[in-house]
C-alpha cells in the first residue's frame, strides 16, 4: 500500500465512536418508548423491534399485490369469458363479514384496554377476537359446504374456481392472523425480545388488513354476480 | 493511513489468525468477555444450518457457481445440438434426443440462469453478504427468515433439477411447485433486505450516505416483493389447475365440450399477462443490483465521486417504477386492446431515459480520472459494454410496430442474452474480483483474470452479435417468401459460427473456475482490511470478517460514501466511518 502510515488517529476514532456525529437513532434500543419496561436490558446490540413493524407493513405490500394478481385474473376472465356461470353466494357470508368487521371492533378495544393497564380486561377482549376470528373460518366452511351441496364443486366453473380461490387463500392468510392473535395472548412477554402492546400492534395491523382484504373480496364477488 | 482500518485493533477479529496482539486501551472498548463466551459450533450450525448473513450470502454464491455452470454445459448441449444434431452427446442422448428433451433442456437453462444465477447471486448472494456491513447492521433484520430463504432456494433447485428426470408431465408439475417455492424465498428474501435497510442503518447511515449498492439492493428488494408474489399467484393457480382441475388456465378440456363459437380467446391472454408483469420486471430485478454494483465499483476504481449520486438513485428508482409498468411489451402479438401496444411502447422506451442518465453517470466518473485497470475495473467496464449494445436492441425491440414484426427467436435470444444474461453475470464477476479479500482474505490472480475478461468479452460478442443478425435475416428472407430450406442454407453457416464460439468461451470459463479455486485456498493473502483504499464500511472489518456476530464493531458513519480525491488531504479517500475532526491533512 503506498503511503500507508499508522498514525495514532485510529485509536482516537475508535473511542470516539460512541460520540455525537450522524443523524439518526442508534441502532439498538430506545425506540419508542415501547420497550421502556425492560430497561435493564443490556445496552443493547439487538436490531430495534421496529423491525416487526416494518416487517408486517412490507409483507402486507406482498400480500396486496398477490391478491390483486388474483382479482385482475377475475376480472380479466369475468369480460372476456364466454362460459363464465356467476356462484350464487351462500347467504352466510354476510354473517360471516359482519363477525370479522366485529373482531377488529373487539381486538381495537383490547388494545385500548391494553394502553390503560388493564392487561386481564385486554387479555378477555382478545379471546373474544381470537373466537370470532376462528368463527368467520368456520363460517367460510359452511359457505363452501353450502355450496358442495348445491353442486358448485372448484372444478365446475371458473367463476367458481375463483371463489374457492380468494376464500382458501384469504382463509389461510387469516389462520396466520389467528395464530398471531393466539401467540398475543398465551406468550410470556418478560423475556420476549418485543413487548406486549407492540406486538398486540403488529398483530392489529395485519388483522384489520385482513378485515379490509375481506371486504374487497366480497364487494369484488359480490359485484361481479 | 485510513488503509489500516479500524477493527484491527479489536483483539477480538485476529483471535485465531495469529494476530491477536492489539494494545489494552482498546480492548477497552472491546467489551471482551462476550466474545469468548461464543461456544464453538459445530460443522452443521456453523456452516449448513447458520443464521449469519456472511455464511448465507456465501452459499448463495456457492450456489450460483454451481447452477452457473451447470446451465453453461446446458447451453453448450443445445447449441451443438442445432448444429449437429446427429451427434451423441452424453447429456441429451439420455434423454432420448426428443424434441421434448430439447426443450425440457432449455426450459432448465433458463430456470437455472435466471433463477438462480441472475436473481440469486447479485442480490442474494453478495446483497446478504455485504448490504449489513455497509449500513452498519450486524446481521439481517430476521436471520431465521434468513435461512430459511435460503433452504428453501436449495429445495426449489431440487424441484426444477428434478423436473428433468421425470416423465414430461409430472415434471412439469414438479417444475411450477419448485418455482413457487422460489418464490416464496425470494419473497421472505426481499422482505428481510426492505427491512434491514429500512431499520437497522448505524448512527449516522442517513440515506443520502447510504452507497449506491445499498440502494439498488434496497429498491430491488421492494420491486421483488411486488412482482413474486404475481408470479406465486399465477403458480398456484397453475398448480390449481394441474391439481384441482380448475380453469384459470387449462380451460381446453373443459371447452372442448362447449359449442365452438366460445373459443378460449382470453385463456392464454391470462397467463402471458401474469407471467410477463413478473418476467418484465425480473429483468430489472437481475439488473438493479448490478447497476449499484457498477457505480460502486467505478467510482472507487477511478478514485472520485459518483457523478450527479442523488441523480443516480433517482434513476435506479426509475428503472424499478417504469420496469413494473412495461408487462405489455412482451404481447404486441398476442391479440391485446390495439391501444395497449402504444402504451407499453412508449413507457418502456421511456426507460432509456434513467439508463441514459446512467450510462453518462459512468462515463463522467471515468472521464479524465486516474483509472487503475484491474480485472474488477474490466469486468465493470465490459458491463455497460454489453449493457450498452443490448440496451440498443432493445430500442428496436420496445417499438410495438417494430417489435411485433421483428420477434423472431435469434434477435431475442440474442438482445435477451447479452442484456441480461453476460452483462449481469460480467457485474457479478466485477463484483466477485472486488470482494474477494474481503470474503476469502486472499485475491484472485490479476494475470488469470485479465486472460478470462479478454476471451470472455470477445467470446460473448462472437456469439451474441451474429444472433441479432441471424434474426433479422431469417425475418426478412421468411418475409420475403423464401423456402425454409433456402433460409437454411443461410443461415447454417452462421450458426456453426456461433457454436464453435460458444465452445470456446465455454471452455475459457474452465480459467475462471481454477482462478477461483485456486485464489479460495491457495491465492495472495490480504493482510490488510482495505486493499482497494475504498470508504465504505465492509472493509473497516478484517478480512474476512469473523464469522459470529461483529463483536464490538459499532460504526459511526460520518459523511457519504464517495468522499474519494478531495483535495488538501493526505489520502485521496476518506472512510465513511472517519470523523471531520480526524481528517489527516496533506503536509
Amino acid at each position: 500500500m503506498p503511503g500507508a502510515t499508522a498514525t495514532p488517529d485510529i485509536e482516537l476514532i475508535i473511542e470516539d465512536s460512541h460520540g455525537g456525529g450522524g443523524g439518526i437513532r442508534p441502532p439498538g434500543g430506545g425506540d419508542d418508548g415501547d420497550d421502556g419496561e425492560r430497561g435493564k436490558h443490556q445496552p443493547d446490540r439487538r436490531p430495534s423491534p421496529r423491525r416487526f413493524s416494518t416487517g408486517i407493513a412490507i409483507g402486507m405490500l406482498s400480500i396486496l399485490m398477490f391478491f390483486m394478481a388474483l382479482a385482475s385474473a377475475f376480472l380479466l376472465l369475468h369480460h372476456s369469458s364466454r362460459v363464465w356461470v356467476a356462484v350464487r353466494l351462500p347467504r352466510i357470508l354476510w354473517a360471516n363479514t359482519a363477525v370479522l368487521l366485529g373482531s377488529s371492533f373487539t381486538l381495537e378495544r383490547a388494545r385500548l384496554r391494553l394502553s390503560q393497564g388493564d392487561v386481564s380486561g385486554f387479555r378477555k377482549l382478545w379471546f373474544v377476537t381470537t373466537v370470532m376470528g376462528l368463527l368467520f373460518v368456520t363460517g367460510q366452511l359452511v359457505a363452501w359446504r353450502e355450496l358442495v351441496n348445491q353442486g358448485v364443486y372448484v372444478a365446475s366453473n371458473q367463476a367458481s374456481s375463483f371463489f374457492y380461490i380468494f376464500t382458501g387463500a384469504h382463509g389461510v392468510h387469516l389462520l396466520g392472523g389467528v395464530v398471531a392473535l393466539l401467540f398475543v395472548l398465551l406468550r410470556n412477554f418478560e423475556k420476549s425480545q418485543i413487548s406486549r402492546s407492540l406486538a398486540a400492534e403488529i398483530t392489529s395491523y395485519y388483522w384489520h388488513f385482513m378485515d379490509g382484504l375481506w371486504i374487497f373480496l366480497f364487494a369484488l364477488l359480490y359485484l361481479s354476480r | 493511513m485510513y488503509s489500516i482500518c479500524l477493527p484491527q485493533s479489536f483483539g477480538l477479529f485476529h483471535k485465531g489468525r495469529g494476530l491477536g496482539d492489539s494494545k489494552p486501551s482498546m480492548v477497552t472498548y472491546d467489551s471482551g468477555e462476550n466474545h469468548s463466551e461464543i461456544p464453538r459450533k459445530g460443522f452443521f450450525s456453523r456452516y449448513l444450518f447458520s443464521t449469519d448473513h456472511k455464511t448465507i450470502g456465501l452459499q448463495y454464491l456457492w450456489l450460483a457457481l454451481f447452477s452457473v455452470f451447470l446451465g453453461m454445459m446446458m447451453s453448450l448441449v443445445m447449441r451443438i445440438h442445432l448444429v449437429w444434431p446427429g451427434a451423441h452427446l452424453p447429456f441429451f442422448s439420455a434423454l432420448g434426443n426428443t424434441p421434448e428433451g430439447y426443450a425440457l433442456l432449455r426450459l432448465l437453462h433458463g430456470s437455472l440462469m435466471v433463477f438462480l444465477v441472475l436473481t440469486a447471486a447479485p442480490q442474494a448472494g453478495f446483497g446478504n453478504y455485504f448490504l449489513p456491513l455497509q449500513i452498519g447492521a450486524r446481521e439481517m433484520a430476521f436471520p431465521k427468515l434468513n435461512l430459511f430463504s435460503f433452504w428453501a432456494t436449495v429445495a426449489s433447485v431440487f424441484g426444477m433439477t428434478g423436473a428433468f428426470l421425470m416423465a414430461p408431465q409430472k415434471g412439469i408439475t414438479l417444475w411450477i411447485a419448485g418455482v413457487s417455492i422460489f418464490c416464496a424465498a425470494a419473497l421472505c428474501s426481499a422482505l428481510n433486505f426492505a427491512v434491514t435497510t429500512i431499520d437497522l442503518r448505524t448512527k449516522g447511515m442517513t440515506l443520502p450516505r447510504l452507497p449506491l449498492t445499498v440502494w439498488a439492493w434496497f429498491l430491488n428488494a421492494i420491486l421483488g416483493m411486488l412482482v413474486f408474489s404475481i408470479l406465486l399467484a399465477a403458480c398456484l393457480c397453475l398448480l390449481s389447475d394441474r391439481f384441482f382441475s380448475t380453469h384459470f388456465f387449462s380451460a381446453v378440456d373443459f371447452l372442448a365440450s362447449q359449442p365452438a363459437s366460445a373459443a378460449p380467446d382470453a385463456l392464454p391472454a391470462l397467463w402471458q399477462r401474469l407471467f410477463w408483469f413478473f418476467a418484465q420486471a425480473e429483468v430489472y430485478l437481475a439488473m438493479l443490483p448490478c447497476f449499484g454494483i457498477v457505480s460502486h465499483l467505478i467510482a472507487t476504481f477511478s478514485r472520485k465521486p459518483v457523478w450527479k449520486e442523488r441523480l443516480v438513485v433517482l434513476a435506479l428508482c426509475g428503472v424499478g417504477l417504469v420496469g413494473f409498468c412495461v408487462w405489455g411489451q412482451h404481447m404486441f402479438s398476442s391479440g391485446m386492446n390495439p391501444f395497449s401496444p402504444m402504451v407499453f411502447s412508449v413507457l418502456a422506451s421511456s426507460l432509456g431515459l434513467p439508463a441514459s442518465i446512467l450510462l453518462i453517470s459512468w462515463f463522467v466518473t471515468l472521464w479524465d480520472a486516474r483509472i487503475r485497470f484491474n480485472t474488477s475495473l474490466l469486468f465493470a467496464l465490459g458491463f455497460i459494454s454489453l449493457f450498452l449494445s443490448g440496451g440498443l436492441s432493445g430500442i428496436f425491440l420496445a417499438r410495438h410496430d417494430l417489435g411485433s414484426g421483428a420477434v423472431t427467436e435469434d434477435f431475442v435470444t440474442g438482445h435477451f442474452h447479452l442484456v441480461m444474461g453476460v452483462a449481469a453475470t460480467f457485474a457479478i464477476l466485477a463484483a466477485l474480483f472486488f470482494w474477494f479479500p474481503k470474503l476469502f482474505g486472499r485475491r484472485l490472480n490479476e494475470f488469470l483474470g485479465k486472460l478470462h475478461f479478454w476471451l470472455t468479452f470477445a467470446g460473448v460478442y462472437v456469439v451474441f452479435m451474429p444472433m441479432h443478425w441471424l434474426g433479422l435475416v431469417s425475418h426478412l428472407a421468411k418475409s420475403r417468401g423464401a423456402s425454409l430450406a433456402a433460409i437454411a442454407a443461410w443461415v447454417g453457416p452462421t450458426r456453426s459460427f456461433i457454436t464453435v464460439g460458444i465452445v470456446l468461451t465455454v471452455f475459457a470459463q474452465g480459467i475462471f473456475l481454477i482462478n477461483f479455486l485456486w485464489s479460495v485456498f491457495r491465492g495472495e493473502k490480504v493482510e490488510e482490511c482495505n486493499p482497494w483504499r475504498a470508504t465504505t464500511l465492509e472493509w473497516s472489518v478484517s478480512s474476512p470478517p469473523p464469522a459470529d456476530k461483529l463483536g464490538a464493531w459499532e460504526a459511526v458513519v460520518y459523511r457519504g460514501a464517495y468522499e474519494f480525491g478531495l483535495p488538501g488531504l493526505a489520502e485521496d479517500f476518506i472512510p465513511q466511518n472517519v470523523a471531520p475532526d480526524r481528517v489527516v491533512k496533506a503536509n
